[in-house]
């Protein structure tokens, strides 16, 4: 109960900034939240499964592209492309981990590495069904049962998704299947001695995040109303990684926060020194992994944990400690 | 007489060109403490490995509670009653000791994903049940007081203790015990070995490989002493400490340097 009135207090209050915004912060505020949303996908798959993909963003460009292409060329109705193209991003998922968690943690990033490429060989080479290399563009969200979702209203929508995402994977985290993933990254052994499919649990992990991603991506599609190759390449998803590196791997906050750290940085920092964010994007990266393995998070939990200064050990509770 | 709760028939292994353990035939019963020793490279550590799933037999056959353990997975030894404790103790570092035992509970605490994601009240029920039989058992063990505290905390002999208790989560019928007082204090096997005799206590079959001889003899009601992977002598620790093939073989040496 209490967590769904905190649920409920956060859709009415991100709800509400929606219509205070003009149309370029609307556009920030957007893609800010679809930031977080794939933010904390990614961090329960690399920060709790201990998975290193680098397919996350290529899921959210399957999405934008499936939803595109079946309602615009195929034109089927929303409510039937969406499922649809969640149905193709899990075959999809399942056709990269199936595979590749047969083999240990280097070769999955190399075959998602691979996978990644590839996709953006099949958008350039797709012809007049993916647009080439230019893409998609000049189509509209189809109306749903009627009505046409625009502006604050949509806007609305991609609250409620980053908080469905929030909800997901906070319950997926503390659930058996939570627990089944973090022993499958802190020793396979031992989890396989308690009964856990450790392979089973990693393709599913896989799947569910990546899955997640490409509902992403169907909202995104309607958000600049166009999808191309160069959206979708790897330096996002490379974005992704530091997010989460910098923000807290493993801890949902440290996904918010790191998603918001480094989405907001090249706005305050253009001014300064133009398009040059990446060098600090990558001087941070440098400094979290080799001082602040548990990211901003980790140092605030540090900090707050210090300032209590309570007994003698350390007292976060199974419930309290990772938010 | 009952039928066992495991069986080894005719169970071997070979490396290559080596026969770690040949023609092994082995039993234990519910409730039960077997005991099986042998000096290094014996085949102690093969046996355990092919009891515990983690490497197939290439002759022979497991039986347990009657029926055929076949070329199965390792995790797949979990949910038939068979866990086990590990030499050098393997924690899920990530974790509270409470998480790291309610992971034992894997194959007993289950519900449909659906219901994780939906947060259904039976999927809450569970969670809340798990948890409460999680602190359960590390009273049980002693570590009661800790439960909430990151296994980074804990001394060797407390990770030893969670090992037991994180076992004892599957609820297992047979509890495998690698080396359990390896790397302990004296008073910390005493209480290993109380905690033991308890568990043995709850009907539950206990099959230890132990290097160390006082710990062993003192403890478990039958040994079995394997050699060059066969098994030499079996019996009450009083049996097996008088035959003349086990005093030459091990405790021979072990009565001229009692500290070895």
């Amino acid at each position: 109960m209490k967590s769904l009135l905190g649920y409920l207090t956060a859709a009415i209050v991100l709800s509400a900034v929606a219509f205070l915004l003009g149309d370029y912060q609307t556009d920030i505020y957007r893609k800010l939240l679809l930031w977080i949303t794939l933010a904390l996908s990614y961090n329960f798959l690399f920060g709790i499964a201990g998975q290193v993909a680098f397919s996350h963003f290529t899921f959210y460009g399957i999405g934008a592209y499936a939803v595109v292409i079946l309602v615009t060329q195929l034109h089927l109705p929303l409510l039937l492309a969406v499922p649809i193209t969640v149905l193709i991003c899990v075959i999809a998922a399942l056709v990269v981990a199936i595979p590749a968690t047969r083999l240990e943690g280097f070769y999955l990033a190399l075959a998602t590495l691979a996978f990644a490429q590839l996709f953006i060989v099949l958008l350039n080479e797709g012809g007049n069904l993916t647009g080439g290399t230019g893409g998609l563009a000049n189509y509209q969200l189809p109306p749903i049962l009627g009505m046409q979702l625009k502006g604050p209203a949509y806007t609305v929508v991609i609250v409620l998704l980053m908080l469905a995402s929030l909800a997901a994977v906070w319950r997926l985290d503390r659930s058996y299947f939570g627990r089944a993933c973090r022993a499958a990254r802190d020793n396979p052994e031992a989890a396989a001695a308690m009964g856990v499919n450790v392979r089973s649990t990693r393709i599913l992990a896989y799947t569910v995040t990546s899955a997640l991603a490409g509902v992403a991506g169907m909202v995104y599609a309607f958000v600049d109303n166009t999808v191309s190759p160069v959206i979708f390449g790897l330096e996002n998803s490379f974005l992704l990684l530091f997010m989460i590196i910098i923000g807290g791997s493993g801890q949902h906050a440290g996904a918010i926060l790191g998603a918001v750290l480094l989405y907001v940085m090249p706005f305050l920092l253009s001014p300064l020194i133009g398009h040059h964010h990446a060098l600090v994007f990558g001087l941070f990266m440098v400094l979290a992994v080799m001082f602040q393995p548990a990211g901003l998070i980790g140092l605030w939990r540090n900090w707050r944990r210090g300032s209590e200064a309570t007994g003698t050990r350390p007292a976060n509770a199974p419930g309290e400690g990772r938010a | 007489m009952s039928a066992p709760l495991l069986e080894l028939r005719g169970l071997g292994r070979r490396f290559g060109g080596l026969q770690a353990v040949a023609d092994l035939d082995l039993h234990v019963n519910a409730g039960e403490i077997l005991g099986v020793i042998g000096p290094n490279g014996a085949g102690k550590s093969t046996t355990f490995n092919m009891i515990a799933g983690s490497i197939p037999p290439s002759a022979g056959e497991i039986w347990m509670d009657g029926q055929r353990m076949a070329q199965l997975a390792p995790h797949a030894f979990a949910a038939r009653g068979i866990l086990r404790t590990f030499q050098h103790n393997k924690p899920f570092e990530s974790m509270t000791l409470c998480e790291n035992v309610m992971v034992g509970m894997h194959t007993r605490v289950r519900y449909p994903l659906w219901q994780v994601l939906a947060g259904t009240p039976g999927s809450r029920r569970a969670e809340a049940l798990a948890a409460s039989k999680a602190m359960e058992l590390l009273d049980f063990v002693g570590l009661g007081e800790w439960t909430a505290a990151d296994v980074s905390t804990l001394s060797f002999g407390q990770g030893r203790l969670l090992e037991i208790a994180r076992a004892l989560a599957g609820e297992p019928r047979l509890i495998l015990f690698d080396e359990p007082a390896a790397g302990l204090t004296a008073s910390e096997c005493e209480r290993l070995a109380e905690i033991i005799r308890r568990i043995a206590a709850r009907g539950i079959a206990v099959l230890l490989i132990e290097h160390d001889m006082h710990f062993l003899m003192a403890l478990a009601e039958r040994v079995a002493v394997l050699n060059f992977g066969r098994k030499i002598a079996e019996g009450t620790p009083a049996q097996v400490q008088q035959h003349p093939e086990v005093i030459q073989a091990y405790l021979g040496n072990v009565r001229s340097q009692p500290h070895a």
